[in-house]
C-alpha cells in the first residue's frame, strides 16, 4: 500500500534511442492505474523502470516517498506478474508461489499459510504439487499472480497479464482481477495495449504514445473528451471515424459541413465552443461509430454514401461505407433497429444516407490534431 | 459399367505405381544405409580384430587374426600404457570439472548481464580466437618449465592448458542459455533474489542438459588431445597422454613391435570414453544441433 | 556497375538474376573493406577524442574536488578511506603499494632491457683449478620479453585503477552532496553477488585468457620480429633480439636459392596456403552436403531403425580421434589392410601409393575426412530438418513440385540459411584441422624442393601442421612460426570478415524465424 511517484523518468538505450521521454505522474495508494498505447509506446519499459529491472536513465523514482532508482528489484517492495507468467518450470505450484517467502526465510508453517490461503483465493488449491507444465493457461496466470500475491508488497506490476489468453478466458480473468483488486486492496499498476482491458480495469488511464504520455484520466474522461486525435482515435471500438471538414460560425450557431451537409452543433458542445470563442476554421471532425445513424435522404444533414462492407456482429451491424471522395467510415448500428428485409439490402454498393446528432461531436485542430475543447 | 471400371482402375494403377516407387525407393536408402554401417564399422572392427591377434605384431594385410589371445594386453602393462592412462584420466577428470564451471561462468555472463563491455568483450574474444592456439605453446611450454609443470610432471601444466583459455567456448552454452526466458530471471529478482541465488536457484536447475553436454565434451578433449599433451611431455614418456604415447608407437621404428599393442591400447582408450559418450548422447546431440544453429 | 530496382530485377532471366547477385557480392567487397577502414578510422578517433575527454574529467575533478580527492591522485584509496569505505580504500592502497614495489624491485629493470633483449650473452670463463672453461648465463631475452610483456600490462592495470580511484572520488563527491550514504565494505561485498555478480563471474574466466592467451599472443606476435630460435635461444646459448621486418621480408620473398630443396619461402607458402584453402573447401563442402544427405535418408519416412543407423554412425564421434585417424591412416599405408584386400582380391598387381604420391594423399585425406566428419553433420542437420515447418513441404506439394524441387527450393535454402555462421567457423576450423591431417600423414610426402629450413613440408601439410613443425623441427625457428602463425590469423580473419559481410542469416536475422 503506497503511492507512487514519477518525475521526469526517461528511458535512452545504448544505440541513444529514447523510449520513454520525462515522464511525470502521480499514483494515489490504491489506485489502479493502466498504462495503455500501441506496442513500443513505451509503457512495458516505464512499468519495468519502476519494477528495477530496467536501469532509469533520467528522473526519479519514488515508492512511498523513498526514491527507489538505485533499489534492487527485491528490494522495492513490488509484486510483478509477467505476461508469459514466467513460472519457474522445476518447481511446483506450491513451490512457485513460496519461492519468495523462502528467500525472506519465512518459517515453512507460515510459507504454508499463506500459499495454500492464497490458492484458495485463486481457485488453484488442488494444482498446488503439479509442475506449471501440466497446467493451462488460465491456472498459469492464477499461479503468476498467487506468487505475487503472497509477497504482501506495497505495488502490484501487471505487464500485459491477459494478453496470452484466448478471448474467452481473458474476459474471465479481467473480471477475477477486478475481484482480486477489492482483496487485495492496494496499488496496481497494469499494463496493457487492449483499449477494452484499460477502460474496465483502471481508475485512471495513462496513454502513451511513442514514449510520450498523451492523455491521463479516467475511463470517462479519456472516452469523452480526448485530447487528441490519437486518444480518440484509439480508445473506443471500431475507432472513431474522422472527416476533414469546416466549422462555420453563424451569429451564435456553429455548423459542420462534412461531404457537403449541414448540421448544427447543439447541446454541451455548443456551450463549450461559444465559451471558448472558439471562430470557424478547417477542422477534423470525430464521430463515434454508434452516434451515427442511417437516415432517409437526401436532406440538408444527410451524408450519402455507399456500403462496402457489412459486417454482422450479432447484437450490432458494423458498416463499413464510403463517401463521394472515398473517405472510409464506420457506422454501428443496433441488429433489432432493422427489418429483416432492411438487412437483406445493405449489400455492396448500396446507396445509404448517415447523419448524426450536434452533441456528439469532437472538434480537432487541422494542424496539431489537437482537441479544440480539451487540449 | 465397363466405361466406370476402366476410369476406376486408372487411378488404382497410379496409386500402386506410387506405392511401388516409394517401396524401391526405400530399398535402395536401406541398401546405402547398410553399406554406410559396414564402412563406418569395419576400423573398429578391425582395430577390435587384430588386438586379439599373437601371431604377429606388426601390420600385415588381413583383418581376421590365425592365432587369437590376450597377448597384446597383457603386453600393455609392461609399458608406460597404464602411467598415460592415468596420466590421461586425471587430466579428463579434473578438466571436466573445471571447465564446466569456466564455461558457464562465462557464457550465463554473456548471455544474461548487459554491462558496457560485454560486446566488445565478445568480439575480442572472437578475434582472438582466429590465432592459431597452438602458437601459444612456444611460450607456455617455457613458462610451465619454469614452473615445473612439464615432462614427467606434465597432467597439472596440461590441465592448466586446457581449462585456462576454456572461457573463449563459451558459444553453445550461451546459446542454450540464451532460450531460457529471461523473464525468469526477473521474476526471480522481484521475488527477492540476488543475481547468485537467480542462478543457483532458478537456472542451473533448468540447464542440466547443456552442463552434462559440457562436462561430456570437457572430459572427451583429454582422450584425443595430441598437440598439447605432446609439447608440455616433451619426450618424457611418464609425462605423455595416451594420444602422445600411442603416436609413437606407430612411428617408423616402432611400428614393427607395437601395432597390435597400439590396437589392444586404442580398444581400452575407446571403450570407456564411448561408454561413456552413448549414455549421454541425447545432451551431446542437443547441444551440438542448438549450437551450430546459433553459429 | 548498374543497380537495379526490385521491380527490374524481377525482370531478369534466371542467369541474369545469378550473374547480378554475383557481381553485387564482388561489388560489395571493396566497400565492405573501405568501410571497416572508416570503422577503424571512426574508432580511433573515438578512442581518441575518449582519451581527450578523459583527460579533462581528470583534471576538472581534481580541480573541484576537496583535500581528500585532491590526495587521492597521489595515494590511492585515499578518498574513500578518509570517507569511511575502508574496504575499497584498502584494496587501492594495497595495489598501489604492490605496483610502486614491483616497479622499482623489477619493473625497471624488464622495461629498461626491453628495447634490447639483453646485453650480455653467456659468456665462458677458465676456472684454473679445475681446468674447464665454465659457461655463465647473464641476460635472458625470453624472460626480458616475457616480462617486459607483462610489466607492460601492469602499467596499464595500474593507470586503468588509478582512474577508477579518480572515478570513485568524484562520484563519493557528488553522492555525499546529495545527503546519501556512501556504500559500506559488507554492501560492496554484497554486491558481488547480487548487481556486480557479473564481474564476479567473469573474473577467474577472463583471468585465464589474460594470461594464457592474449599475454602469449602479444608475445609470439613480439617473436614475429625478433631472432628467436634453437640456436638463439635467449640464455643457453646465445642471447636473440630484434630484426625489424627481416622475418616478413623472408617469408614474402620470391628469392630461391640454386639447387634442390631451396625453393623460395614465399613459394612454400603460397603451396601451402593454397592446399590449405583447397583442403578448407573441400573438407567442409563435402562433409556437409553428404552429412545432409545421410541425414535425409535415415529421416525419410518409412526408413525403420533410425536410431540404430544413427548410432552406428555417431560410434565415431566417441571413439577418440587419434585411434580412429592413426588406424585408418595405417590402413591405407603401403602394406596396410586396404592395399592387402585389394591385392589378395587381385583387383591390383601392386599397392597403391595412398600417402606416398601426393595427387593420391590429398585425395585420401580428403575422403577419410568424410568418413569423420559425416557423422558430426548428419546430427546437426537431423536436428535443423527436424525444425523445418512442415508446411512448407505440404504448400510446396499442392503447388506441384515433386522431390528434387523441394530440396532445392526449400530444404537448402533454409539449411544454408540457419548453418551460414556454422559453416563460416566450419571452414576457418578446417583450416587449422591440425588433427585430421597430422594424425593421417604427418603431411607427407615431402615435398623435396621445399627449403628444409623451414621444417620438411609436405604435400598434405596445412598451415598450421607446417607451423607445429617448424617449431619442433631440429632448427626450432620460433620467429618463422611466429610469422606463419600471423599470416594464418591474417588470412582467416579476411575470410571471415568478407563471409561476414554478406552472410544473409546475419544481415536479415528475421526472414526465417
Amino acid at each position: 500500500m503506497a503511492s507512487v511517484k514519477l518525475t521526469d523518468v526517461k528511458k535512452v538505450y545504448d544505440n541513444k534511442v529514447t523510449a520513454v521521454h520525462d515522464f511525470n505522474l502521480d499514483i494515489k495508494d490504491k489506485e489502479f492505474v493502466v498504462f495503455v498505447g500501441p506496442s513500443g509506446c513505451g509503457k512495458s519499459t516505464t512499468l519495468r523502470m519502476i519494477a528495477g529491472l530496467e536501469d532509469i536513465s533520467g528522473g526519479t523514482v519514488e515508492i512511498d516517498g523513498v526514491v527507489v532508482n538505485d533499489l534492487q528489484p527485491k528490494d522495492r517492495g513490488i509484486a510483478m506478474v509477467f505476461q508469459n507468467y514466467a513460472l519457474y518450470p522445476h518447481m511446483t505450484v506450491y513451490d512457485n508461489i513460496a519461492f519468495s517467502l523462502r528467500l525472506q526465510k519465512v518459517p515453512e508453517d507460515q510459507i504454508y499459510e499463506k500459499v495454500t490461503n492464497a490458492a484458495n483465493i485463486l481457485g488453484i488449491t488442488e494444482y498446488l504439487t503439479r509442475k506449471p507444465r501440466a497446467l493451462s493457461g488460465g491456472q498459469r496466470q492464477r499461479v503468476a499472480i498467487g506468487r505475487a500475491m503472497v509477497r504482501n508488497s506495497k505495488v502490484f506490476l501487471m505487464d500485459e497479464p491477459l494478453s496470452n489468453l484466448d478471448a474467452k478466458l481473458r474476459n474471465q480473468m479481467r473480471a477475477e482481477i477486478i475481484l482480486l483488486r477489492q482483496k487485495l486492496d492496494t496499488t496496481f499498476i497494469y499494463v496493457t495495449h487492449d483499449q477494452t482491458e484499460a477502460m474496465t480495469l483502471g481508475d485512471r488511464i495513462v496513454i502513451m504514445r511513442d514514449g510520450f504520455i498523451e492523455q491521463v484520466g479516467s475511463p470517462t474522461e479519456v472516452f469523452e473528451r480526448p485530447r487528441n486525435v490519437f486518444v480518440a482515435e484509439f480508445i473506443g471500438a471500431p475507432k472513431m471515424n474522422l472527416m476533414e471538414t469546416k466549422l462555420i460560425k453563424e451569429g451564435d450557431q456553429y455548423f459542420v459541413t462534412p461531404f457537403g451537409a449541414k448540421i448544427e452543433v447543439t447541446g454541451r458542445k455548443a456551450e463549450e465552443l461559444r465559451a471558448k470563442g472558439i471562430s470557424g476554421q478547417s477542422i477534423l471532425l470525430g464521430v463515434r461509430p454508434e452516434h451515427i445513424v442511417l437516415t432517409e435522404g437526401p436532406s440538408i444533414g444527410a451524408i450519402p454514401c455507399k456500403l462496402e462492407v457489412n459486417e454482422m456482429m450479432g447484437s450490432e451491424l458494423h458498416l463499413h461505407v464510403y463517401t463521394e471522395d472515398e473517405t472510409r467510415l464506420i457506422v454501428r448500428v443496433p441488429t433489432i433497429d432493422l427489418t429483416s428485409e432492411a438487412r437483406k439490402r445493405l449489400v455492396y454498393g448500396t446507396q445509404l444516407f448517415i447523419t448524426f446528432e450536434g452533441k456528439v461531436m469532437h472538434f480537432f485542430n487541422k494542424e496539431n490534431n489537437l482537441n479544440l475543447l480539451y487540449a | 459399367m465397363s466405361v466406370s471400371k476402366e476410369v476406376n482402375a486408372a487411378p488404382v494403377k497410379r496409386h500402386m505405381g506410387l506405392r511401388a516407387s516409394r517401396a524401391m525407393a526405400n530399398t535402395g536408402i536401406y541398401i546405402l544405409l547398410v553399406v554406410i554401417s559396414i564402412v563406418w564399422l569395419i576400423p573398429f572392427f578391425c582395430i577390435l580384430l587384430q588386438s586379439f591377434r599373437v601371431e604377429s605384431t606388426w601390420q600385415v594385410g588381413y583383418v581376421i587374426p590365425q592365432k587369437w589371445g590376450l597377448d597384446n594386453y597383457r603386453n600393455l602393462f609392461n609399458t608406460d600404457f597404464p602411467k598415460w592412462y592415468l596420466n590421461t584420466f586425471i587430466a579428463a577428470l579434473v578438466t571436466a570439472a573445471l571447465q564446466t564451471i569456466i564455461v558457464l561462468c562465462m557464457s550465463y555472463t554473456l548471455s544474461r548481464f548487459r554491462f558496457k563491455m560485454r560486446k566488445p568483450l565478445m568480439r575480442f574474444m572472437l578475434i582472438l580466437g582466429m590465432f592459431p592456439g597452438m602458437l601459444t605453446m612456444i611460450i607456455l611450454f617455457r613458462v610451465l618449465k619454469d614452473l615445473g609443470m612439464v615432462q614427467a610432471n606434465a597432467v597439472p601444466g596440461l590441465i592448466l592448458v586446457y581449462i585456462a583459455s576454456s572461457g573463449m567456448g563459451y558459444y553453445v552454452s550461451k546459446g542454450f542459455f540464451d532460450t531460457l526466458p529471461k523473464s525468469l530471471d526477473e521474476a526471480a529478482r522481484v521475488d527477492g533474489a540476488t543475481r547468485f541465488q537467480v542462478l543457483k536457484k532458478i537456472i542451473l536447475p533448468l540447464s542440466k542438459p547443456i552442463v552434462i553436454y559440457t562436462v561430456l565434451t570437457a572430459f572427451m578433449g583429454p582422450w584425443g588431445d595430441y598437440v598439447f599433451a605432446q609439447y608440455i611431455s616433451f619426450g618424457t614418456s611418464s609425462g605423455m597422454n595416451v594420444a602422445v604415447g600411442l603416436y609413437n608407437w606407430l612411428n617408423q621404428d616402432q611400428i614393427a613391435k607395437c601395432y597390435t599393442m597400439f590396437c589392444a591400447g586404442g580398444v581400452l582408450v575407446a571403450i570407456p570414453v564411448t561408454v561413456l559418450f552413448m549414455c549421454l548422447q541425447k545432451y551431446y546431440v542437443e547441444g551440438v544441433t542448438g549450437g551450430a544453429v546459433k553459429g | 556497375m548498374k543497380t537495379y530496382s526490385d521491380l527490374e530485377f524481377l525482370k531478369l532471366s534466371k542467369g541474369q538474376k545469378i550473374l547480378y547477385k554475383f557481381q553485387r557480392f564482388f561489388a560489395a567487397i571493396p566497400t565492405g573493406l573501405k568501410n571497416l577502414f572508416l570503422g577503424i578510422g571512426r574508432g580511433l578517433k573515438g578512442l581518441g577524442a575518449k582519451v581527450g575527454e578523459e583527460a579533462k574529467d581528470i583534471i576538472t575533478t581534481f580541480v573541484h574536488g576537496d583535500w581528500k580527492t585532491k590526495l587521492s591522485y597521489l595515494v590511492m584509496g585515499f578518498g574513500n578511506l578518509a570517507r569511511g569505505q575502508i574496504l575499497r580504500g584498502l584494496l587501492f592502497l594495497l595495489f598501489e603499494v604492490v605496483f610502486i614495489g614491483y616497479m622499482v624491485l623489477y619493473g625497471a629493470y624488464w622495461l629498461g632491457m626491453l628495447p634490447s633483449l639483453g646485453k650480455v650473452g653467456p659468456t665462458k670463463s677458465y676456472n684454473e683449478i679445475y681446468d674447464v672453461y665454465v659457461t655463465q648465463y647473464n641476460d635472458n631475452s625470453f624472460k626480458i620479453l616475457l616480462y617486459g610483456v607483462l610489466t607492460i600490462f601492469f602499467i596499464i592495470a595500474f593507470i586503468y585503477t588509478w582512474r577508477v580511484n579518480v572515478k570513485q572520488n568524484k562520484l563519493a563527491e557528488k553522492i555525499l552532496a546529495s545527503g546519501k550514504k556512501l556504500r559500506s565494505g559488507r554492501e560492496d561485498l554484497r554486491s558481488m553477488v547480487d548487481d556486480q555478480f557479473h564481474k564476479t563471474l567473469l573474473a577467474l574466466p577472463m583471468t585465464g585468457i589474460l594470461i594464457f592467451t592474449v599475454m602469449p599472443i602479444v608475445f609470439m606476435v613480439l617473436v614475429a620480429f625478433t631472432n628467436y630460435d634453437g640456436t638463439h635461444d635467449g640464455y643457453y646459448n646465445n642471447l636473440f633480439t630484434w630484426v625489424g621486418m627481416d622475418n616478413f621480408n623472408t617469408m614474402l620473398s620470391w628469392t630461391s636459392g640454386t639447387g634442390s630443396g631451396t625453393q623460395s619461402y614465399a613459394a612454400t607458402f603460397g603451396e601451402v596456403l593454397s592446399w590449405t584453402l583447397i583442403w578448407a573447401f573441400f573438407a567442409t563442402f563435402t562433409n556437409y552436403f553428404l552429412g545432409m544427405f545421410v541425414a535425409m535418408a535415415i529421416n525419410k519416412k518409412g526408413i525403420n531403425l533410425k536410431k540404430l543407423w544413427r548410432t552406428i554412425l555417431v560410434l565415431t564421434i566417441a571413439i577418440p580421434q587419434f585411434i580412429s585417424l592413426l588406424y585408418v591412416g595405417k590402413m591405407f599405408a603401403k602394406n596396410g589392410i586396404v592395399n592387402g584386400f585389394l591385392m589378395s582380391m587381385g583387383w591390383i598387381d601392386k599397392a597403391l601409393p595412398f600417402w606416398e604420391d601426393a595427387t593420391w594423399a590429398r585425395i585420401t585425406v580428403i575422403i577419410i575426412n568424410i568418413w569423420i566428419g559425416i557423422p558430426y553433420l548428419m546430427l546437426i542437420t537431423t536436428g535443423i530438418l527436424m525444425n523445418i515447418p512442415a508446411d512448407l513441404y505440404e504448400s510446396a506439394r499442392i503447388d506441384g513440385a515433386n522431390a528434387w524441387q523441394q530440396y532445392s527450393k526449400i530444404t537448402l535454402p533454409y539449411m544454408l540459411f540457419v548453418t551460414g555462421p556454422y559453416l563460416l567457423t566450419s571452414f576457418t576450423g578446417n583450416m587449422n584441422n591440425f588433427n585430421v591431417i597430422y594424425l593421417l600423414t604427418g603431411g607427407a610426402p615431402t615435398n623435396a624442393a621445399a627449403s628444409s629450413a623451414a621444417g620438411s613440408v609436405g604435400y598434405t601439410d596445412l598451415l598450421i601442421t607446417w607451423l607445429f613443425k617448424i617449431t619442433t623441427g631440429a632448427e626450432s625457428k620460433y620467429y618463422l612460426a611466429s610469422v606463419v602463425g600471423i599470416l594464418v590469423f591474417v588470412v582467416v580473419a579476411l575470410i571471415s570478415l568478407v563471409v561476414y559481410n554478406v552472410l544473409p542469416s546475419i544481415k536479415n536475422e528475421e526472414d526465417f524465424q
